[in-house]
């Protein structure tokens, strides 16, 4: 059963966080935030925070708040997962008249991460839709694992059981990576990899990475087959592994 | 010195992902196993004597995981493989169960110090399940007390909250405590007045990744006495310890009197059955449960049982192993600190745990041990390792020479050690 405020958690940390690659992979989409300058707020009572901002042809995710054009409120979790949905609107506190960017470049950028995020077997068969389906699956995957493991009742007891540490996930064949910080049971996801990580998780390549992470093919089978490596302090990537099936019951 | 290739297995496991989930499942499994990096080790054997098996490729391992403990005297045993042969040639699976297995109870009960009787199952799960079903149906209780790391088997009530197919209700009983510490079983035990039936706990704690702990001194006479003034059942998973530390049992070698003692891996040198013994105290309660299975009574093991044990006890099978115990590791010690590795050993010689401690995440450590499973002997780089009676000073030596080379390999490649 999931619970709504692991699920906000995941839509705004996890989910929207990926406005930041998408930017960077698709030329349509950094070409439409090429001259926008725009700092959109996301506040959503009794559950995340944080802002998107969009500054000299690039998108960043933060959650340390800072100035902004536009406010979003949300009246609860269940409300901003509902906006998600598209079944609910945000209160705008502040930026009426930056409306204009919200009903045109802001729905083209999510209405394409969606397209992204869904996708079907003939989309899969086009090489680089296959390859960002795959990167913005695998950050949406670890960065919604964090969530997971920090909020969800079951996903603590499993985050309370990685050793402290940090633990690199990539995939070979494209930069993708990213590092897991874990601390006393919490759990922080950051892009890029560490050199100071305990353990280690390498995807062979984006095939393997897409079928995997769409549960087309078993984990245990892929480390056997070496397209899956794992390294260094096992209980670290048992414990996260354990987290990452929970992952996709939020994220169906 | 040539490293093994390994074209076979690999040909031989994609055919196995095809008709097996996983190929090989469980802790023989290159995930589970944890094979570091995969590509170092054989996934199937074809044959096996002494102290060695021998892959599909033909190559050679000196095996130090003994199949994860059965192997105790060696391979194919002739003393064993015989009274088999000869218990075959009578019957195996019978409707009334064969007069061996009296037999066999007769020499269990005069060979482990605590036990009054003998009870036979299959595996060490099936004897430690029933050992707390025996603890709930003799204190009308329901909570079990059991050390963090611990590992008794793969039932639900095993494993944990946030495993795959674990339910609340699988675990919800089970309370934790750490290894060694006593006081914190002190006060679960009067926070839970009359609620604990039974503590349950391995000789010495043998985690998988961590280093071994011996029980601090009186560690287990302070529990025994806490379990006799509050009623507990005192159950001791001696399915991995079991006669590699004393033939009267791992109880008897840290100087307690366990109620319930668990039994399975180095049993019948590889032939499958466990074997519950416990004190008469709990033998009603043992008669009140239903437990039972398919083959549970069958002759074979038993046979091979009896010419286990009696070898062992010839042999003096616990001192033998920890004698050979110490001088390899004694020895792979040394090796390490000439490269500049600290291989740190802990637990008891006859099954101890190794790792080197130049990192926090084991990877130099995994390194090294796949350098040694190319060669010839065969480590785990996360789990306790096995010895057994057949391992000579031979194997010994080579063992050594492989560690020296795959230490140096190691070394080549991180120069900063």
């Amino acid at each position: 059963m999931t619970q709504e405020l692991t699920k906000a958690n995941i839509n705004l940390y996890a989910v929207l966080r990926n406005l930041e690659d998408l930017c960077e992979l698709d030329k349509d989409m950094k070409t439409l935030i090429k001259d926008i300058s725009m700092r959109i707020k996301f506040v959503v009572k009794n559950g995340p925070k944080g802002y998107l901002s969009f500054e000299d042809g690039t998108c960043t995710f933060s959650k340390i708040l800072d100035k902004c054009n536009i406010i979003l409120y949300f009246k609860s979790p269940h409300h901003f997962n509902q906006m998600i949905d598209g079944k609910a609107n945000p209160i705008p506190l502040k930026g009426l008249t930056k409306i204009s960017f919200l009903k045109n470049e802001f729905i083209t950028l999510t209405d394409k991460l969606s397209y992204y995020l869904k996708p079907t077997p003939s989309l899969l068969e086009n090489e680089t839709y296959l390859k960002n389906n795959t990167i913005l699956t695998a950050y949406t995957a670890f960065f919604a694992l964090a969530q997971v493991g920090n909020t969800d009742p079951i996903g603590k007891l499993s985050a309370k059981r990685i050793p402290d540490g940090i633990i690199n996930v990539s995939i070979t064949e494209s930069n993708t990576g990213i590092h897991l910080i874990a601390k006393n049971g919490h759990l922080k996801a950051k892009k890029g990899l560490s050199s100071n990580n305990r353990a280690s998780m390498t995807f062979s390549d984006i095939i393997t990475t897409n079928k995997i992470l769409t549960g087309q093919i078993d984990t245990y089978s892929c480390i056997a087959t070496q397209k899956l490596q794992m390294k260094g302090y096992i209980p670290m990537l048992d414990n996260m592994n354990k987290l990452l099936g929970l992952v996709s019951s939020y994220l169906q | 010195m040539q490293t093994y290739t390994y074209n076979e297995n690999q040909k031989l496991f994609k055919k196995a992902l095809n008709l097996i989930p996983t190929g090989v499942y469980g802790h023989l499994g290159p995930a589970e196993g944890c094979f570091i990096p995969v590509q170092s080790y054989p996934f199937f054997s074809s044959r096996a004597k002494g102290a060695y098996f021998w892959d599909v490729d033909g190559n050679r391992f000196i095996d130090y995981m003994c199949a994860y403990g059965p192997n105790v005297l060696g391979y194919n045993d002739e003393d064993v493989d015989m009274a088999v042969a000869e218990q075959m040639k009578l019957g195996n699976c019978t409707t009334a169960p064969s007069s061996i297995m009296v037999d066999f109870a007769e020499l269990l009960v005069d060979t482990v110090e605590m036990a009054d009787w003998a009870f036979f199952a299959k595996n060490g799960g099936d004897v430690t399940s029933f050992a707390l079903m025996i603890a709930k149906a003799a204190t009308g209780r329901k909570k079990t007390i059991l050390v963090n790391g611990g590992y008794h088997g793969v039932a639900p009530w095993t494993q944990k909250l946030g495993y795959p197919g674990i339910c609340k209700e699988d675990v919800v009983n089970n309370i934790y405590v750490d290894w060694n510490n006593y006081e914190q079983v002190e006060k679960i035990v009067k926070e839970n007045p009359n609620d604990i039936a039974c503590f349950m706990a391995t000789p010495y704690h043998h985690p998988v990744f961590t280093d071994n702990e011996l029980p601090e001194k009186d560690y287990w006479q302070k529990i025994r006495k806490l379990c006799t003034d509050y009623g507990i059942v005192l159950a001791i998973d001696d399915v991995r310890c079991g006669f590699r530390l004393d033939m009267k049992g791992s109880d008897h070698y840290f100087g307690f009197k366990a109620d319930l003692m668990c039994f399975c891996k180095a049993l019948g040198n590889g032939y499958n059955f466990s074997a519950l013994c416990g004190t008469d105290a709990l033998k009603d309660a043992v008669s009140s449960v239903m437990y039972t299975g398919s083959y549970w009574l069958s002759a074979v093991p038993f046979a091979a049982g009896i010419a286990c044990i009696k070898k062992l006890k010839k042999l003096d099978g616990p001192k033998l192993m920890q004698d050979k115990g110490k001088k390899l590791t004694d020895g792979l010690v040394e090796i390490g600190k000439s490269y500049g590795f600290n291989l740190k050993v802990t637990g008891v010689p006859s099954m101890w745990y190794m790792r080197i401690t130049n990192d926090d995440s084991l990877t130099l450590h995994q390194e090294w041990v796949s350098e040694c499973v190319r060669r010839g002997a065969f480590f785990a780089n996360h789990h306790n390792l096995f010895i057994n009676c057949a391992l000579s000073d031979e194997d010994i030596k080579l063992t050594h020479e492989i560690a020296d080379e795959s230490f140096k390999v190691v070394k080549n490649n991180h120069k900063e050690i």
